[in-house]
């Protein structure tokens, strides 16, 4: 039986299946951007072929598929969500365009205000209003909402969001107006704020269910799409979605909580990364993935990543959790070009996977980070992809020779150029989420994956004086690899504010009944495509009275059931508040605002993907061939595969170590040993 | 500091500063969301330094409020916090927060009525709060005794000292790791450069010898159209400011502190360089000031100032950018709303309690530049969007308001090639048992925000308060206003100013303001005939 990670990138769609005894295997597709599920298929009859079967006999040995999607991320970057209207308090209706009255930057005049998702014309007030404490000072006028959704009908509106003050309090009349929305507008897309995001902070609350109401209808559609393709094709089992908190839910619940799937893409890169640090007993690492279109960078910090409680997806705000990754416009597609001052940059356009990288032969005519590779000898044209797709080298000259020409140099110059710029984006990159954040990425180890990472990593670690990098032999598809490694988790939060330190017998007991219901609804949610082991993860968000912003407070380990319960929970507030903050004020009156609840459905562990590796028979690895490369200047270089490499065995640059799907280039000084996984650990030789 | 304060002007509005200063004072680093706090904090810091000469020992805290002693003003209390490796005293890690009152004879931290500084509040020179790692409880008693919120004050204070500490924790982490020299010497590098690309940003504009000025409303006291005067000589790298030919001081809360005039000239130039210029101790090198003790830009004691750091901050920058417009065009954006605020004061039915609560709401649009149209209700010049106004949610369940309307307000962008942001109306509804007192404190309602390179003045403010039928207008400094239960305060605030000839606006800008609400149809009729 089969577990199957699906990771569709902005040129590859990455497919891994992993069996009882976890041995693994691996395909590669090109992403068809139109409807990315005709790649998923792809991808899946290649996994197939290599298994010996026919598509039909793998799927029905395939108990769940685990899929990370950019699609909800790239409706919202580039603007082709949904069209949507907003149905708002009247007399509140500039809350999503206000955004609080802040400005990121104040230095920065060239900024142009954003575009809110939705403009201010479809943005509706109806009369209603709820009040703070959840009592109804005016009640919901169906003829204003009546008028509304006549002209929503007029207006060809996708998908609605609904977003009243002091909903998450009382959802009364945003339950009323799905109602109405529903009977007028029969199959848009209904978005409630009460339940994408019930927690007080208006505009927090509207800008998250609008993001959900503009992916959600662009997510569903090709969901739905995927889910018919997969049951034609034979699949009966689960598909399950990554969140950008890094867990797994069914497809259902992803499509109504789109916004949630904003960070789908790169979290499974992140779960991969956490499990190789554990695998390798690597606790601090830095997460470097390298696709055709973009590059994720994020940390593992003491063995845990890094999550956000908010965070800014194309100037939107999403206020649900998620993890911290930093994303930059460059990949091994990223299209070179020399800008009016005469300098050349890389990127943030990319060539993509229609038409590609020029050497691809299928029409690309820009000179591509690929395109360099292959002129500076980094890259087997023959053997890329296994030799299923032969890069031209010709093509490749070309496209190089036109920014030479810009440049007023020789084309292996620019060749070289286009390598070094993109290397110092990669770094900065790294650097942003480490120095800026006053970590010293020298105490980190570069975990390098993506299809393209392994020729760039050992220049970008150099430029950070980073001393050691981690190849995984599943590089190149390590994302949807580490898709099979994360748990079904459901996430419920509700706003609930209370004293803590006053009336602590009965705010307990409500506290208690609160949790066990939440946990309820997480079981119910979970159970439905789930059984096995599962584990609830309870926390609370507080702040002392005056404060307005909560820090979570962790409940595990706590006894529930304690009849001193709020005095610990307050007791463990101040002790947080101390270690975040460096002083507590006891005695002062503590007030709890959001109740969570994560129910985890523990999925059985993956072991290191190394099963298959035998002992290799020579001690001295043997090259398969030998390479011209250009490194500063023209050098022999041997060429290895990684599949001949056994544990142990040692290979110094510059050499080039390739697989069908990835190719390393090690640099003169840098050493990689293969580990007992088959990874290269490769130590970099710092000038 | 955001995330422990207690007031609303601190966690919601996000009015305070946190800064490190070389251990002689000048800054190395800012993290503001304040631009008018950039700049200030070195004359404190030298204030600190100059009182307290080698008496400076690990652990102790300094505090201090006093404008005429190197603060700004009296609301915004600072703490200084020594950072030493052994016994050297290496660098300074400094919290500004704006105080929700600091006592005088109004609530609220602003007084339209005084006329010597001690009406406006406690006033604090440089103090040791800490000696040696114990806190003086004595000292800390007498102040907060002298606020009106003393719980409120003191956890402000905890908060703020709690962030002056982990910056000092986080900056002895740094110094072992590099070695406090090395680090240090690393600090002066990076000080020369930020000064290099500053120079190279001003070598760009055009030599010459430029004047503008700016208007303030009133003073409350008698005094009109108030005008601040910047003669500005830009000569290779180098800029001159001479602010001499500024009017008079005047009676009321306007004139400016020195601290403050100061750095609402590094304001000025902050706004003018490229946007990612660190803002520190070389940046502002290239800049010579000159002005005059007496005059309305640098007063003498003991005239009141609590108002600086709006206005006349905010005419001070205006009457800069306005000056060196020929200069750098492309770079002069236009002007931003000015600021009006209103502070009540009453007590809260729901917890029995006392409150103060300050109008951050309702913000002025932003000004146009040559980038696009202003940002909407994005607030002062002297903030720039750096000031948030916090949840209605949030207000509606702490204090007894009810906020009926907070929307745009259509009309009152300045027009232009770009458009003015536009300002916002409020209708706020008060849900109090008992009366309640309220002041105002601002400009503006005369002089909109102004436009810039043939761009129009954006709409100046309008508010009204409503009680029963009685509608009366509220004037900018006014105290003592008597507000009733189910009293509403009726909001119009300022848009900002337009940028470039609006003939040459585009005619699908002006469709889609008219669809959008932006200008009203009959606004947009008298724009197009109004155009030369």
């Amino acid at each position: 039986m089969y577990r199957v990670g699906v990771d569709v990138g902005g040129t590859f769609t990455d497919v891994v299946a992993v069996d009882g005894a976890g041995v693994v295997t691996i395909a590669k597709a090109a992403s068809t951007p139109a409807d990315p599920s005709v790649g998923v298929i792809d991808g899946l009859g290649l996994l197939a072929a290599s298994l010996d079967l026919d598509l039909a006999a793998f799927l029905r040995a395939t108990d769940w598929i685990v899929h990370g999607t950019t699609v909800a991320t790239n409706a919202l970057l580039e603007r082709k969500g949904a069209k949507v209207a907003l149905l708002t308090t009247e007399g509140h209706r500039d809350v999503l365009e206000m955004r609080e009255g802040l400005k990121d930057d104040r230095y920065n005049l060239r900024m142009a205000a954003p575009e809110p998702l939705v403009p201010r014309a479809r943005r509706i007030g109806i009369r209603e209003r709820t009040r703070a404490d959840g009592r109804i000072a005016v009640p919901l006028e169906n003829a204003s909402l009546h008028r509304a959704l006549d002209g929503l009908r007029r207006d060809g509106v996708e998908s609605v969001a609904v977003c009243y003050l002091h909903s998450y309090r009382n959802p009364r009349h945003e339950r009323l107006t799905r109602t109405a929305v529903e009977r007028a507008l029969p199959g848009v897309y209904v978005s409630l704020s009460s339940e994408v995001l019930p927690q007080i902070k208006e505009y927090e609350r509207v800008s998250t269910t609008v993001v959900n109401a503009s992916v959600g209808p662009v997510l569903g559609r090709y969901l739905d799409r995927l889910g018919d393709r997969l049951a034609q094709a034979g699949f009966r089992g689960a598909v399950l979605i990554m969140q950008s908190h890094g867990g797994i839910v069914r497809i259902d619940q992803a499509i109504r909580l789109a916004a949630g799937a904003v960070l789908s893409g790169p979290a499974g890169g992140v779960s991969a990364a956490r499990h190789c640090g554990r695998l390798s007993r690597l606790p601090n690492l830095i997460a470097f993935d390298m696709g055709g279109t973009s590059t994720d960078i994020s940390l593992i910090t003491g063995g845990e990543p890094q999550y956000a409680r908010e965070r800014g997806v194309g100037g939107h705000r999403v206020s649900l959790p998620s993890l911290d990754i930093a994303s930059i416009g460059a990949g091994g597609g990223s299209i070179a070009h020399v800008d009016g001052g005469g300098i050349l940059r890389v990127g943030p356009a990319s060539a993509g996977a229609d038409p590609g990288p020029a050497c691809y032969g299928r029409g690309g005519v820009h000179a591509t980070v690929t395109d360099a590779n292959l002129a500076l000898g980094y890259l087997d044209g023959a053997r890329f992809l296994g030799g299923r797709t032969p890069l031209s080298l010709a093509a490749a000259h070309r496209a190089v020779d036109a920014i030479a020409q810009q440049l007023g140099c020789g084309s292996l110059h620019a060749a070289a150029g286009i390598q070094q710029v993109v290397n110092t984006q990669m770094a900065e990159g790294i650097r942003l989420v480490s120095v800026r954040r006053g970590v010293d990425p020298r105490r980190f180890s570069l975990l390098a994956f993506g299809g393209a990472a392994g020729i760039h990593i050992t220049d970008v670690a150099r430029r950070l004086e980073m001393r050691r990098v981690l190849v995984p032999r599943l590089a190149s598809v390590l994302s949807a690899w580490g898709m099979l490694t994360t748990d079904l988790r459901y996430e419920v939060v509700q706003t609930h504010v209370t004293d803590a330190t006053s009336g602590k017998k009965a705010s307990a007991a409500v506290l208690r009944r609160l949790l066990a219901r939440m946990e309820r609804e997480g079981r119910k949610q979970l159970s439905k495509a789930f059984r096995g082991s599962i584990g609830v993860h309870r926390a609370l968000d507080m702040r002392y009275g005056e404060q307005i912003f909560e820090i979570t407070v962790s409940l595990d380990g706590l006894d529930l059931a304690a009849a001193d319960l709020m005095d610990r929970v307050v007791d463990r507030f101040h002790r947080r508040h101390e270690e975040l903050y460096t002083y507590s004020v006891p005695g002062q009156e503590v007030v709890l605002v959001n109740a969570r609840v994560a129910v985890v459905g523990e999925l059985p562990k993956l072991p290191g993907e190394s099963r298959t590796i035998r002992d290799s028979g020579p001690q001295r690895p043997r090259p398969i061939g030998k390479r011209r490369i250009y490194v500063d200047r023209w050098l022999q270089a041997p060429v290895f595969d990684i599949d001949s490499l056994g544990p142990g065995q040692t290979v110094a640059g510059p050499a080039i170590v390739e697989s069908a799907t990835t190719t390393v280039l090690l640099r003169p000084g840098d050493s990689a040993t293969v580990n007992e996984f088959g990874w290269l650990d490769i130590g970099v030789g710092l000038r | 500091m955001l995330r422990t304060s207690y007031s609303q002007i601190l966690n919601s509005s996000r009015d305070f500063s946190t800064a490190i200063c070389h251990a002689d004072g000048r800054l190395v680093a800012q993290a503001e969301h304040v631009p008018i706090h950039v700049g200030a904090l070195p004359w404190a810091a030298q204030a600190v330094l100059n009182r307290f000469q080698d008496g400076i020992r690990p652990g102790d805290v300094f505090l201090m409020n006093d404008p005429y002693h190197g603060n700004n003003h009296l609301p915004d209390v600072t703490a200084f916090v020594p950072v030493f490796t052994g016994n050297v005293l290496r660098c300074w890690s400094i919290n500004r927060s704006h105080q929700s009152d600091i006592g005088g004879a109004t609530h609220g931290g602003y007084n339209p009525g005084a006329t010597e500084i001690w009406q406006e509040g406690i006033r604090i020179p440089p103090v040791r709060l800490y000696e040696a790692g114990v806190r003086r409880d004595d000292l800390l008693h007498m102040i907060s005794t002298n606020v009106r919120h003393a719980r409120d004050f003191e956890g402000d204070l905890a908060a703020m000292i709690g962030s002056a500490r982990l910056g000092e924790s986080r900056l002895l982490a740094l110094l072992e790791e590099y070695g406090p020299e090395t680090a240090i010497q690393g600090v002066e590098s990076v000080l020369d450069a930020a000064e290099r690309r500053t120079r190279a940003n001003i070598a760009s504009w055009r030599d010459g010898v430029y004047r503008g000025e700016a208007v303030i409303d009133d003073d409350g006291h008698g005094a009109r159209d108030i005008h601040i005067r910047a003669k500005v000589t830009k000569r290779g790298s180098d800029l001159t400011v001479d602010l001499t030919a500024s009017d008079p001081q005047v009676t009321g809360f306007i004139n400016s502190s020195y601290a403050n005039m100061r750095s609402a000239v590094a304001m000025a130039l902050a706004y003018l360089i490229d946007p990612d210029t660190p803002k520190n101790d070389g940046t502002f090198r290239p800049i010579t000031v000159i002005a005059r003790e007496g005059t309305v830009v640098w007063a003498k004691p003991p005239a009141p100032v609590t108002l600086c750091t709006n206005h006349c901050a905010q005419e001070i920058g205006e009457a800069i950018i306005k000056a060196l417009a020929p200069a750098c065009g492309d770079r002069a954006m236009a002007g931003w709303g000015r600021r009006f605020r209103i502070a009540i004061q009453g007590r809260n039915p729901n917890t029995g309690r006392q409150f103060i609560w300050h109008l951050f709401h309702a913000r002025p649009g932003g000004g146009a530049s040559s980038a696009g149209d202003g940002w909407p209700a994005a607030g002062e010049w002297q903030a720039a969007g750096g000031i948030k106004f916090g949840s209605v949610e949030v207000m509606e369940a702490r204090f007894p308001l009810f906020f009926r309307r907070h929307e745009f307000r259509p009309d009152s962008g300045g027009d232009g090639q770009y458009r003015g942001g536009t300002g916002s109306i409020l209708e706020l509804v008060m849900e109090t048992t008992e009366p309640a007192l309220a002041n105002t404190a601002g400009d503006g309602a005369r002089h909109g925000a102004c436009g810039m390179t043939g761009g129009s003045d954006g709409a100046p403010h309008h508010y009204r308060l409503l009680s029963g039928r009685r509608k009366r207008v509220l004037r900018t400094k006014e105290t003592g206003v008597r507000v009733q239960p189910g009293d509403v305060f009726l909001v119009e605030s300022g848009g900002g100013g337009g940028w470039g000839d609006p003939a040459r606006r585009l005619p699908e800008a002006r469709r889609a303001d008219v669809e959008n609400g932006f200008t009203t149809a009959k606004g947009a009729r008298k724009r197009v005939s109004g155009r030369r």
